[in-house]
């Protein structure tokens, strides 16, 4: 009994530190989605310019290859410490998300859907490729710190049931699920939250109010894509980083999250999130061979019995 | 990619000028040997080669999971491209070898990215032999994409030589007449390291494995399961797979059961083994039981390096080796890229060497002619002592090393592995029909 007690908790907690990367992804793209009705494929790519950006602040890097390297520049980064990427990545990301809105999302905000992939795609395939070329298609170790505001987070937590814990993941549980709820309360309890929740059932009511939403465009878009920046931060801290991680750990799960979650919704980005993680967690330590299968059958039934997701608005559903 | 069969290539063209000279032409002054189109041989694979210049391909990942040890490998073959065209480094040294091309003519190279995908590796092979005529194909880092690359050039007889694949089926079940393999295999790791762990650990242990889920990692945990419990008389817990790729192993490492394992076999190369040994250190595993990483690479080391102090496995070679081959190896290759190279480059330096060596003591090119030169070579100066490249699997013969993770203190940019034993040649290995070899079935020449 306290084998499986043991069990659950682990699950719970895996799947929590898991589930809130994918509800950060989710909470970003389901915003831009539900707000603008406008498909993101390049928000892996703000994952991967977080989790760059996060190594560049975090610590001087060795270089090895790439545009850098030939120049003659042997290393890269600041030596900041993770408190400073902490601050320095989200305003990195919602900078890019002004550019991107402005320069890339509004001339296809009219433009049919399959416009706004193949742009979207194309450009996280840009950022991705120029990573590479730039930095260097190597891999760099991740960077967690060894103490935070002079706690030692590099030695494993004894936890009630659980056993040893790593710290680490314990405390980007802790602050993912900080910005997670600060986020929901900017969305639930702002002007400009209501804007956005106003926006996703009916722009068009919205700008008739007078309501400058385009102004609330650009901010919805770069809130998102400081979110995306901030998981990539978190997941470079527990994750090798290299130029695939945008496509290949963020932009799938990032979808997937919203169509459990359903569109336009910030609570089904937190649930989706939460829910995959735990699946993914609870599959992994049981039958590990079956978790991705399970993970895409449970995507699928929902499709099929429940199309607009847990909390999805019908009219982005539709 | 299938082949067009009814379009006239230019390889086509090429080919059908090398038969009329077989058939017609060798007797006509100024042919000497058989080193290009003016060939004693029939036309196979992209024999005859034509022109000034032979090409290799190298086809190593420049992307995915193994990336940084295709990097390496680059390193370690364009090393060799140019020792092979300008002399120096083993080339001044090998029997054979003038270090003004490969008979006469001078090696060119075409890369690939074989993205650390079997599917992507092949068709870039594909192109290599279709567009660019390469003569032969190198590369590896996963034993997937070697297999895969080596059936295409069995299909199309153009050479493959192996750099990085420690899968027993390369030289096993997947064997081909068409490739050749220097690197040692996981049989050959759990012989060289079950006896060392079970004097430094004791008998009678309980070990938990995780493997990458493909070629490699399934033979990986077989032989360790079989050498474990043979040696040591340990005792598998669980053997539980996990995709290539998986980027966070916390759930893996969570079901490891803390109370009943003794020892932790990660079965993890690359990436993968760069996230899961940082990932289990983190969680505090090697705490609690003792952790082993049977094949070592460097990225690994380097991810987990503030803690892989004492840790066992085994490496193909490394820079520290006091032989005067790894020393002058180890030279050039610092004075060109300011490190010491990794056991990648240095595959990947052996096995283009090897291949011009036996071009040149065949006097051609023609593949079945290099084939038989390889076969049963007896060789030394690259770096492991004497070798033999076994005829029977095209497995080379050699010892293994045993290595541990240097503490922290010890540790340089270079150095984060100590050498504890070189296992010698005589006790590991097995018969031609025993072990991996005994599924081996080579195939066909080609000429026969």
């Amino acid at each position: 009994m306290l084998l499986l007690q043991s069990e659950i908790a682990s699950i719970l907690l895996n799947g929590l530190q898991q589930g809130a990367i994918y509800a950060l992804l989710g909470i970003g793209l389901t915003i831009i989605l539900g707000t603008m009705e406008f498909l993101n494929l390049a928000h892996g790519a703000l994952y991967l310019v977080g989790a760059y950006t996060g190594l560049i602040v975090f610590q001087e890097t060795a270089l090895s290859n790439g545009l850098l390297y030939s120049s003659g520049i042997t290393t890269l980064g600041f030596e900041g410490g993770f408190l400073a990427a902490l601050i320095v990545v989200p305003i990195v990301g919602f900078g890019i998300g002004l550019l991107m809105e402005r320069f890339v999302a509004e001339p296809f905000y009219d433009r049919p859907e399959t416009d706004q992939l193949l742009v979207t795609f194309g450009l996280a395939l840009i950022v991705e490729e120029t990573v590479k070329n730039v930095i260097g298609g190597n891999t760099f170790q991740s960077i967690a710190p060894s103490t935070i505001l002079g706690v030692n987070v590099s030695q494993p937590i004894s936890l009630p049931l659980v056993g040893l814990f790593p710290s680490w993941r314990l405390f980007i549980i802790a602050i993912a699920f900080l910005v997670i709820g600060l986020t929901y309360l900017a969305i639930e309890r702002t002007d400009f939250g209501l804007v956005v929740q106003a926006g996703t059932h009916d722009s068009e009511m919205v700008r008739i109010l007078g309501i400058p939403i385009n102004r609330s465009y650009s901010l919805v878009f770069a809130l998102g894509a400081a979110l995306a920046a901030f998981a990539g931060l978190i997941g470079a801290s527990i994750q090798t980083v290299s130029p695939q991680i945008g496509t290949q750990q963020a932009l799938v799960p990032a979808f997937l999250t919203i169509v459990v979650g359903g569109a336009g919704s910030v609570r089904g980005a937190i649930a989706g999130g939460l829910v995959l993680g735990l699946i993914i967690s609870a599959m992994t330590q049981t039958y590990s061979q079956w978790a991705q299968i399970v993970l895409y059958l449970f995507v699928a039934l929902m499709l099929v019995f429940k199309p607009e997701g847990l909390f999805g608005s019908a009219e982005v559903g539709e | 990619m299938a082949r067009d069969t009814t379009a006239l290539s230019r390889r086509d063209v090429l080919k059908a000028s090398g038969a009329a000279g077989a058939a017609g032409l060798t007797g006509l002054a100024g042919c000497a040997g058989g080193g290009g189109g003016d060939s004693e041989y029939p036309a196979i694979g992209n024999y005859p080669v034509e022109g000034d210049e032979v090409v290799f391909g190298f086809n190593v990942p420049q992307s995915g999971s193994y990336s940084q040890e295709g990097a390496d490998e680059l390193r370690g073959y364009n090393l060799a491209k140019d020792h092979l065209n300008n002399g120096g480094g083993w080339v001044d040294n090998w029997d054979g070898l003038s270090g003004d091309g490969v008979l006469g003519k001078t090696v060119a190279s075409v890369e690939g990215d074989t993205a650390t995908d079997p599917d992507t590796a092949r068709q870039s092979a594909q192109r290599m032999i279709n567009r660019d005529n390469a003569i032969m194909i190198t590369g590896g880092s996963s034993s997937g994409v070697a297999i895969a690359v080596q059936g295409l050039c069995q299909e199309e007889k153009v050479q493959f030589q192996c750099c990085i694949t420690h899968s027993n089926d390369t030289t096993g079940s997947e064997c081909v007449r068409y490739s050749f393999r220097e690197m040692f295999n996981a049989y050959m790791t759990g012989q060289a390291l079950a006896p060392v762990l079970a004097e430094e650990y004791g008998e009678d242990l309980n070990f938990y494995q995780l493997y990458a889920d493909y070629s490699w990692g399934q033979t990986q945990q077989a032989s360790m399961e079989q050498f474990f419990t043979e040696v040591g008389g340990w005792n598998q817990l669980e053997s539980v797979p996990t995709p290539l790729g998986t980027s966070d192993y916390s759930s893996y490492l969570s079901d490891v059961p803390r109370d009943e394992t003794d020892v932790l076999v990660l079965n993890h190369y690359g990436l993968d083994a760069a996230n899961s040994l940082p990932q289990a250190i983190e969680a505090g595993l090697d705490e609690d039981m003792e952790i082993v990483v049977p094949l070592y690479n460097r990225l690994m080391a380097e991810a987990a390096s503030g803690s892989i102090d004492g840790i066992f496995g085994t490496a193909d070679w490394n820079w520290q080796l006091e032989d005067d081959a790894t020393q002058s190896f180890v030279e050039v290759y610092r004075e060109e890229h300011d490190r010491a190279p990794s056991y990648g480059a240095r595959i990947a330096y052996t096995q283009t060497l090897q291949y011009a060596a036996a071009v040149e003591r065949a006097e051609t090119f023609y593949p079945p002619e290099v084939i038989r030169e390889l076969e049963g070579h007896d060789y030394s100066g690259a770096g492991l002592g004497d070798e033999t490249m076994r005829g029977c699997d095209h497995q080379a013969q050699r010892d293994v090393l045993v290595m541990q993770g240097a503490s922290e203190e010890e540790q340089t940019e270079d150095k984060l592995l100590n050498i504890v034993s070189t296992t010698s040649r005589d006790d590991i290995g097995y018969a031609c029909d025993a072990g991996p070899a005994a599924e081996c079935e080579l195939g066909e020449y080609g000429d026969e």
